[in-house]
């Protein structure tokens, strides 16, 4: 039996509680490094908006964005550890419970959710806001996984293997786009190709998906002059007069202007209110100005082994359901960073994705935290 | 299929194929994805790094001028004439309000109570979106942005931006306005002195170049600032004296309002041994501290006109026009101090010469006789008389003596011309003072002016006819005439200050070239000083003042191509004089453009242009620091001596010793008051008023108008009333002298016993004419 085969048998305890494994120390201390980056990032890139205040929330306090975001991200790290020693059994057992949860959490949206510019995507409770569609990102990888773990052997087939994620998918989705909320349906839907990618399911379903949804793309291209604008202004953001256009431009002379080894930390000037967004979704451009191509490189660097590691502790995984829920949330992380940094240098078209550990935003921050702590119980269960 | 007990669920390990999928998301995910990022940021960060850096730097860069502050004028005794005080200018920037949420209502309605502006329009600056530099209103007074600042303060809006300017004021309002010009609303030099020493007024502004935030504004911490530090304008010293420019302009204004001058006036006053310009004046003028406005007549003008517009244009463009410097002119009887110097000079004339004058002289080349202006002739003339008389047959044999080409060859030693070696050609010249919109002459070309054939052009030159030339051209070559032979160039700027006071520039006066010998220029001050100081044959003697030495000649130039053209006669008359005769410092030029016939004076340079002259002199002359002489034989004045306390018989005496009439009042026997106070100097015959027991009443009396009356009349006139004359005119023996001003206007409250100065104009019939 794997708790038998626990390496650290020192670690017993009196009572009949389960023993578990030490967490994997090279993923926790990646996060940290990297959430505390983040916050270091979300302080510079922030004081001076923060500062001015001209959206009227700040009251002039230079370190407001910092402080919420710190005490998010101390609330989060203590969430991580609770998240990494609650057993994955647990996550199993209620893994469908939490898809229920969220579905119900996404209808209620559209009707008692507040509104943000035009869009309709947060639930207001006391003292905090929580977006359900970051949430449902996560059920969508835990009930994949269990689904996937107890199908397995038929993935192969279309009733088994691609009807059920189909059918959930397409109710998460649904619901999104009445919010709407266009990035976290394609978040939404890639990381369920991801899940069943990894479940076995045959890959001309996935050739028939891609053309699927490219043609979906181009009706919407033709029949939404909105999203077709989107593409020219990605195309040629120069020539754009857009919000859109004005953004990416402005994230572009910052990156650009941060050169080889950038202004130095702190010293950013486009986030002197010229780049939008700099604590938020652009907040990779500030990083970029102060600390170059080097420091982006450093960072790109911290993530991609992040995201490696995760791999390894999924494929170090002694149930399918630990290694898919490990490989989907990792896949998530890589999802998010790859549109996020693909965005701000107008690799591929502007659409608002947050940037893991870096961006500002509680829920998120936690959310994603949760999510490491779910990977940090996993390896607790690692065989090497 | 293995089953964990606890849990009673399904436990299976990945098979091969998820791990062999999940390897191929490694590579993709964890390597080649991030290769491609790192790939997409080299080429922004690294290839493309310059252009994306210029264009941030270029939103990020705020350029700001901090303008220099401009040099101030200063006359030659360092009287201030233009300075540059600091102001504020008034804008809003809508961004900030937008973002701050600022009330535009209050704003709008704070800022036109306070300045009187349009409420709808700052409403209207308020609300432009994307802007952060609306101009409101520019030079601010410093009450209206100490309340600006306040409102500003009191009700914490940001959105109302002052920034510091500078506003240029001419202290003296229009004393000199033509001179010094004025500025446009960036104090950039517009007109005159201003405009023409733009470069050293205006100084080069300072520029810093920094990073700002999106709103314009300083970043919370400086990282780049680079200063370019400008240069403080020069100040400027004149060499015009306020004083003089002062009485100059009183005289030409009030000739222009007496003689009903339709066309305007100029004068020029001018160091005669430097070439300084002492006084530049023109009428109409204007007030350089607004400079747009116009006068009550102009406004009518345009009130009446189809193109109030361009009415409106067409009256500034005239105010602002400098006559003395941009108007040219023939000048008539006054270039025979030229003609005369050459004579002199070259030994075609001297002091014996005669001349006939039998009222016309024929010329070879021309039809018809040249007229003198004394119909009947002069008969036989010294040369002195010949001047004295202003005779142009005279003046004809004169010119005709010297020869077309030597007098060509002096017309350009004076400066009147300048030969370019092609002799079929017009000629012309400048000054070469230091002030834009100079006119230039126009003269004869030499085959023209030298055809032994037709002398015609050489005998008009002789009296000043048939050529142009600028007022300027001339006191500058009549300067040289009097000041021992010397042509100096003309400047007004003598002096440039640095900001410490020290001097960075100064003028040394140029002599162009000597043009006639020291002799010959005392034999022309000696004949000139005799036009004036002659009270029997002078034709300027209505310039003379008693007690000083003053020189001149008239002017009366008709305008012949007007004539030709329209039939109209339309007259300059003139009058150059200069003081003290024997050793002159001062030479003074004016001109009056078209006289109306209706004014009741003769048009003529001797009865409109000298009076004025004398005038002006006998304001300048004691100004400039000179003490009349009297010659006492000449005097018709008395001394009036201290009778107080003396019996009233003993006082009867002393009056009647001086020549002063008495009036008594009073039974008394000692005499215990006087009218006038001992020591007045006052006309003989007055009538003195001795108080004998009784005491003089304090009340005061109305000063009544005297122009136009004689002066023994007004002497006795003003003898009931107890107010005394004494004239600064000298007296003629025919009583054909009328006043022509006083030294207190008509209307004034003066206590009786007080002494009015009169100046008188000679107006015998025999001597009018157009000379």
């Amino acid at each position: 039996m794997r708790y038998e085969s626990a390496r650290l048998a020192g670690f017993q305890s009196p009572a009949k509680k389960e023993l578990r494994g030490e967490l994997d120390m090279s993923f926790c201390i990646l996060v940290l490094v990297l959430l505390s980056m983040g916050l270091l990032m979300i302080l510079s890139s922030s004081f001076a908006r923060a500062y001015y205040d001209p959206g009227k929330v700040t009251g002039g306090k230079a370190g407001y964005f910092f402080i919420r975001q710190f005490i998010f991200a101390v609330a989060g790290t203590i969430l991580m550890f609770l998240a990494s020693k609650v057993p994955m059994r647990l996550y199993r057992k209620y893994a469908f419970h939490f898809l229920i949860f969220c579905i119900v959490l996404l209808l209620l949206v559209p009707f008692v959710g507040t509104k943000v510019n035009g869009s309709r995507r947060w639930l207001s409770l006391p003292g905090i806001r929580i977006q359900p569609s970051e949430l449902a990102k996560l059920a969508v990888i835990m009930s994949f996984a269990l689904l996937i773990s107890q199908k397995a052997g038929k993935m192969h087939s279309f009733k088994e293997g691609i009807l059920p994620f189909a059918g959930i998918l397409a109710l998460i989705v649904g619901l999104l786009m009445l919010e709407p909320h266009f990035s976290a349906s394609i978040i939404i839907i890639a990381i369920g190709g991801v899940m069943l990618f990894l479940g076995g399911v045959s890959l001309g379903w996935f050739i028939g998906a891609v053309a699927v949804l490219g043609s979906a793309l181009a009706v919407l291209l033709i029949f939404f002059p909105y999203a077709s604008e989107r593409i020219t202004t990605w195309l040629d953001p120069f020539a754009s007069s857009s919000d859109e256009g004005y953004q990416i431009i402005q994230s572009l002379y910052s990156i650009g202007s941060g050169g080889l080894s950038g202004l130095g930390f702190g010293k950013s000037v486009q986030k002197y209110m010229y780049l939008p967004e700099e604590h938020n979704d652009f907040i990779f451009s500030v990083y970029c100005e102060e600390m170059g191509f080097i420091g982006a490189a450093l960072l790109l660097s911290l993530f991609a082994l992040l995201i490696l590691r995760g791999y390894y502790i999924a494929l170090k995984c002694p149930d399918r359901f630990s290694f898919l829920v490990c490989a989907g949330i990792t896949s998530l992380l890589f999802i998010q960073i790859f549109l996020n940094v693909a965005v701000v240098t107008n690799l591929v078209p502007c659409t608002g994705i947050s940037l893991p550990f870096f961006s500002y935003g509680g829920t998120a921050l936690m959310t994603e935290l949760i999510e490491m702590g779910i990977i940090l119980s996993a390896s607790r269960d690692a065989v090497y | 299929m293995k089953f964990n007990r606890e849990s009673r669920e399904p436990v299976s390990k990945p098979n091969s194929q998820m791990l062999r999928r999940t390897l191929f998301l490694m590579a993709v995910c964890g390597v080649f994805a991030f290769l491609l990022l790192l790939t997409r940021l080299y080429k922004i960060q690294i290839i493309d790094h310059e252009f994306y850096e210029e264009r941030a730097m270029s939103q990020q860069m705020r350029e700001n001028k901090s303008s220099a502050a401009r040099g101030s004028i200063y006359d030659r005794k360092m009287n201030p004439l233009a300075l540059s005080a600091p102001v504020d200018n008034l804008y809003l920037s809508p961004g900030e309000i937008d973002s701050r949420h600022e009330d535009r209502e209050l704003i709008a309605k704070g800022l036109s109570d306070i300045l009187d502006l349009d409420y709808e329009e700052v409403l209207k600056k308020s609300s432009e979106k994307g802007s952060y530099y609306v101009t409101v209103k520019r030079k601010l007074s410093r009450e209206e942005s100490d309340k600006v600042r306040k409102f500003k303060t009191d009700n914490d809006l940001r959105g109302i931006r002052l920034e510091p300017d500078s506003k240029r004021y001419y202290p003296n309002s229009s004393l000199a306005c033509h001179v010094l010009g004025f500025v446009g609303m960036d104090n950039q030099g517009l007109e005159g002195i201003e405009a023409r020493y733009e470069s050293a007024l205006g100084g080069t502004e300072g520029r810093t170049l920094r990073l700002t935030n999106a709103y314009g504004t300083d970043l919370l911490f400086k990282q780049f600032e680079e200063h370019c530090p400008g240069e403080e304008g020069l100040s400027l010293v004149l060499s015009l004296d306020s004083g003089i420019q002062y009485f100059v302009e009183k005289h030409l204004k009030q000739a222009v309002e007496d003689y009903d001058i339709q066309n305007g006036a100029g004068a020029i006053a001018m160091d005669v041994n430097t070439g300084g310009i002492l006084a530049m004046a023109s009428i109409d003028g204007f007030d350089p501290n607004n400079f747009l406005a116009v006068s009550d007549d102009a406004q009518a003008k345009i009130a009446a006109s189809n193109d109030p517009e361009g009415e409106l244009r067409a009256q500034q463009l005239k105010q602002w026009r400098n006559k003395a410097l941009s108007d040219s002119y023939e000048p008539g009887s006054t270039f025979k101090i030229i003609t005369l110097s050459m004579a002199l000079e070259d030994g075609a004339a001297d002091l014996n010469s005669s001349y006939y004058c039998g009222g016309s002289v024929n010329v070879r080349g021309r039809t018809s006789p040249i007229r003198c202006w004394k119909h009947g002739g002069h008969g036989s003339q010294t040369l002195t008389q010949a001047v004295q008389h202003s005779c142009n047959a005279a003046f004809v044999n004169i010119g005709l003596q010297v020869g077309a080409e030597r007098f060509y060859d002096y017309l350009e030693a004076f400066g009147f011309l300048e030969k370019t070696g092609d002799k079929d050609e017009s000629l012309t010249a400048k000054s070469g003072i230091d002030l834009s919109g100079e006119t230039g002459s126009i003269f004869w070309s030499e085959n023209v002016f030298c055809s032994p054939k037709n002398l015609s052009q050489l005998a008009a030159a002789s009296f000043g006819q048939t050529f142009t030339i600028s007022p300027l051209q001339l006191i500058t070559a009549v300067s040289a005439c009097i000041n021992g032979g010397k042509l100096m160039k003309p400047y007004v700027v003598e002096k440039m200050l640095n900001e410490d006071g020290t001097v960075a520039y100064e003028r040394k006066p140029q002599e162009v070239r000597r043009v006639i010998s020291e002799e010959t220029s005392a034999k022309v001050r000696q004949i000139l000083e005799s036009v004036v100081g002659d009270p029997k044959e002078g034709t300027g003697k209505n310039a003379a003042v008693r007690g000083y030495r003053i020189g001149g000649k008239t002017g009366t130039s008709e305008k012949v191509n007007l004539e030709a053209t329209t039939g109209k006669k339309e007259y300059i008359v003139s009058f150059i004089g200069f003081a003290p005769a024997d050793d002159p410092k001062i030479a003074l030029l004016i001109f009056l453009d078209t006289p109306s016939d209706k004014s009741g004076v003769y048009v003529s340079g001797g009865q409109m242009a000298a009076p004025t002259v004398g005038k002006m002199f006998a304001d300048i002359l004691p100004y400039m620091g000179f003490v009349p002489q009297f010659d006492e034989d000449e005097i018709n004045e008395a001394v009036v001596p201290n009778i107080v306390k003396m019996n009233l018989s003993d006082g009867e005496n002393a009056l009647y010793s001086q020549q002063l009439r008495y009036r008594v009042i009073g039974e008394g026997n000692t005499i215990n008051a006087q009218l006038p106070k001992a020591g007045s100097r006052i006309a003989k015959n007055s009538e003195v008023i001795i108080y004998a027991g009784e005491t003089p009443s304090e009340n005061m009396v109305t000063m009544p108008e005297l122009n136009g009356m004689g002066y023994d009349e007004a002497r006795d006139s003003l003898a009931e009333s107890g107010i005394y004359v004494r004239s600064l005119s000298p007296l003629s023996d025919g009583g054909t002298q009328k006043i022509v001003s006083q030294s207190l206007p008509a209307g004034t409250e003066i206590p009786r016993g007080s002494v009015i100065e009169l100046m008188l104009r000679d107006s015998d019939e025999e001597q009018l004419g157009k000379y």
